[in-house]
């Protein structure tokens, strides 16, 4: 039968001892509960019923692709902030740690005010890295009254600052 | 990836020191084909469908947070107008459709659905009339369901029978919710010319040109445009004030943009619009106030006010005009007087009255929103000050709302706190006199002149 829903009100309208159901079809949770307590089997067009993937109707294949982004020439970047309170070794362990999820350092800025610093990073990523443990990684770095780090996508500054 | 240290330092500052956010990604669903003769059958289909669509709503929005370190605050839905939803059913009681709207919310894990919503602009079906009647309940019984209803525009006018009853309703509600300070109000709003793809709660739900899902993305960032102003300083010319303001706006515009083209790609759905609308919080910092009075008002309510926040909401929604071709929803700025600290001040400090807030309605993105009324305000005069809200609208072809909350028990100038996001009210003096017979004499104010363009 060819329905968006099944109800508990069809379950119990239908009966029987299974009830073949259209791909796309979503079966309520109280339509479950009704055929599981009646021992009816709910099938679908290749065995037990699953849930559908959501169909997210007529426009919505032909919707994002198309929309223009800003030009990059690189993959996936980074870029990663370091503030804090300087001490010998904090770029070491920042690159240290950057080279070991095999990110290049393409561009690289530092300047120290005092007793604190501020560092830029701007990095890319290797094809084939994801970039949240990247940055999760980086961000465990420091800790309170040592230094901060904060990473971002590129694609962040690239929608803020290009057009 | 030519990126300059001080571009890259104003973005992250955005974020770490100006509260700049993704406010909400709101899913829209269509629930057109949830209609059902049986009442049950009905919300059942509603429940899941909401689930069905929305199950990854929280997980895509906590993975765009993950991905690109952008705070992306709310993850909400907004359904089709559940009147047009329950016409098929017949029932006289909607309060169902409410508590699958909650259900399906808490199994999503988001904290508000918008949707309970009816279009009574011209005049009442059947079901309208149900939901009106449902709402002080539904509202009263769920945590997460936010109503809303269209009263007037600009092509129909204002029906006066419906604000009547709409004033009815705002009063029954709180009402219900007196133990809590009559919170129920602060999902409830009516609009002139609602839009129908708002983002932002209470006002959210799915008009009926949209398709079957869309992604709408609301974006803020009071303390960044704030932040901008401290840095001008106060000698610049208004003209570089609204080049500031400008320039922001299309900043904050374009995250809105990653963020929802990304989160409509990994949702499977369409990207709608961004709502780049300035919306307050009771952070501190996060205040329109506190931009009005950079621009140059000692206090907000003071004279200038009304063209300070013109300034502010034109050059927001120039900024954001150029930063997406997808604007859409209120953009402008907020001015919800108990989640703005500043706004809270300018009342506590007797600068800001209901009527210089009216005022600033004219050219603010909404209207009265979150304004505090007497306990026992009368019917007549909460009528009174909803259709002078929606006649601003009417008149002026654009979207207003009233959002007003009668505290039970408080009088003017009386202090209530909702907690959280809601923040701190002090109740307004809607005045002494009343409108009484005109909100007697119900019936229409019919389409005003501007309306006839065809």
């Amino acid at each position: 039968m060819t329905k968006r829903f099944l109800t508990a009100e069809d379950v119990r309208r239908l009966g029987g001892p299974e009830i073949q159901l259209e791909s796309g079809t979503v079966v309520t949770p109280q339509a479950a509960e009704v055929a599981a307590a009646a021992g009816i089997r709910l099938v679908g067009a290749t065995g037990p019923y699953v849930p559908p993937i959501p169909d997210r109707g007529p426009d919505a294949s032909r919707a994002n692709d198309v929309l223009p982004e800003p030009i990059s020439t690189d993959g996936i970047g980074l870029i990663v902030t370091v503030v804090g309170r300087n001490r010998p070794g904090v770029l070491a362990e920042v690159t240290a740690t950057l080279a070991a999820a095999e990110c290049d350092v393409i561009d690289i800025s530092q300047r120290t005010v005092g007793a604190h610093f501020h560092m830029v990073l701007t990095c890319a990523v290797a094809p084939g890295r994801e970039f949240a443990p990247i940055k999760d990684t980086l961000q465990c770095l420091g800790g309170e009254g040592d230094y901060v780090v904060r990473v971002m996508h590129e694609k962040v500054f690239r929608f803020m600052h290009r057009v | 990836m030519p990126f300059t240290d001080q571009e890259i330092l104003e973005t992250v500052r955005m974020f770490e020191l100006e509260t700049f956010d993704i406010r909400t990604t709101t899913l829209g669903i269509s629930l057109m084909d949830c209609a059902d003769p049986d009442l049950e059958s009905s919300a059942e289909k509603v429940y899941a469908k909401i689930v069905h669509h929305g199950r990854r709503l929280v997980e895509v929005g906590k993975s765009i947070e993950a991905d690109f370190g952008v705070p992306i605050i709310n993850k909400r839905v907004a359904t089709t107008p559940i009147a047009l939803v329950a016409a098929a059913c017949g029932s006289k009681d909607l309060v169902p459709f409410a508590r699958a709207m909650d259900a399906a919310a808490a199994e999503i894990g988001i904290d508000y659905i918008g949707g309970f919503t009816a279009y009574v602009h011209k005049g009442f079906t059947r079901a309208d009339e149900a939901l009106f009647l449902s709402i002080p309940e539904a509202l009263a019984e769920t945590k997460r369901v936010c109503a809303s209803v269209s009263l007037a525009t600009t092509k129909a006018g204002i029906n006066m029978d419906a604000v009547a009853k709409f004033a009815d309703v705002v009063l029954k509600t709180a009402a219900l919710t007196a133990s809590e300070g009559g919170l129920g109000c602060a999902k409830l709003v009516c609009f002139s010319n609602p839009v129908e793809d708002n983002p932002f709660i209470a006002g959210a739900h799915l008009g009926i040109g949209e398709g079957e899902t869309v992604l709408n993305v609301g974006v803020s960032g009071p303390g960044v445009v704030r932040s901008a102003l401290e840095r001008l300083g106060p000698d610049a010319s208004l003209l570089a004030v609204a080049e500031t303001i400008k320039r922001t706006a299309f900043k904050i515009t374009r995250m809105g943009e990653l963020v929802g083209r990304e989160a409509a790609r990994r949702l499977g759905t369409v990207f709608g619009i961004v709502d780049v609308s300035l919306a307050p919080t009771p952070a501190v910092g996060d205040s329109v106030a506190d931009i009005l009075e950079l621009i140059g008002v000692e206090r907000t309510g003071a004279p200038g006010t009304t063209a300070a926040l013109a300034l502010l909401t034109d050059a927001v929604k120039k900024g954001g005009a150029m930063a997406s071709s997808s604007v859409g929803g209120l953009s402008g700025a907020f001015i919800p007087v108990s989640e703005d600290q500043g706004m809270i001040d300018a009342v506590a400090c007797g600068a800001l009255s209901l009527a210089k807030l009216e005022a600033m309605t004219t050219v603010c993105s909404v209207g009265l929103d979150m304004v505090a009324v007497p306990g026992d305000i009368t019917a007549s005069k909460l009528s009174g000050i909803i259709a002078d809200e929606m006649a601003i609208g009417m008149v002026n072809q654009k979207t207003t709302a009233v959002r007003a909350i009668p505290v039970p028990g408080k009088g003017p100038g009386e202090k209530h706190d909702w907690g959280g996001l809601l923040g701190t009210a002090i109740v307004q003096d809607p005045g002494a006199f009343d409108c009484e017979v005109m909100w007697r004499r119900g019936g229409r104010i019919p389409a005003p002149l501007q309306s006839y363009r065809n």
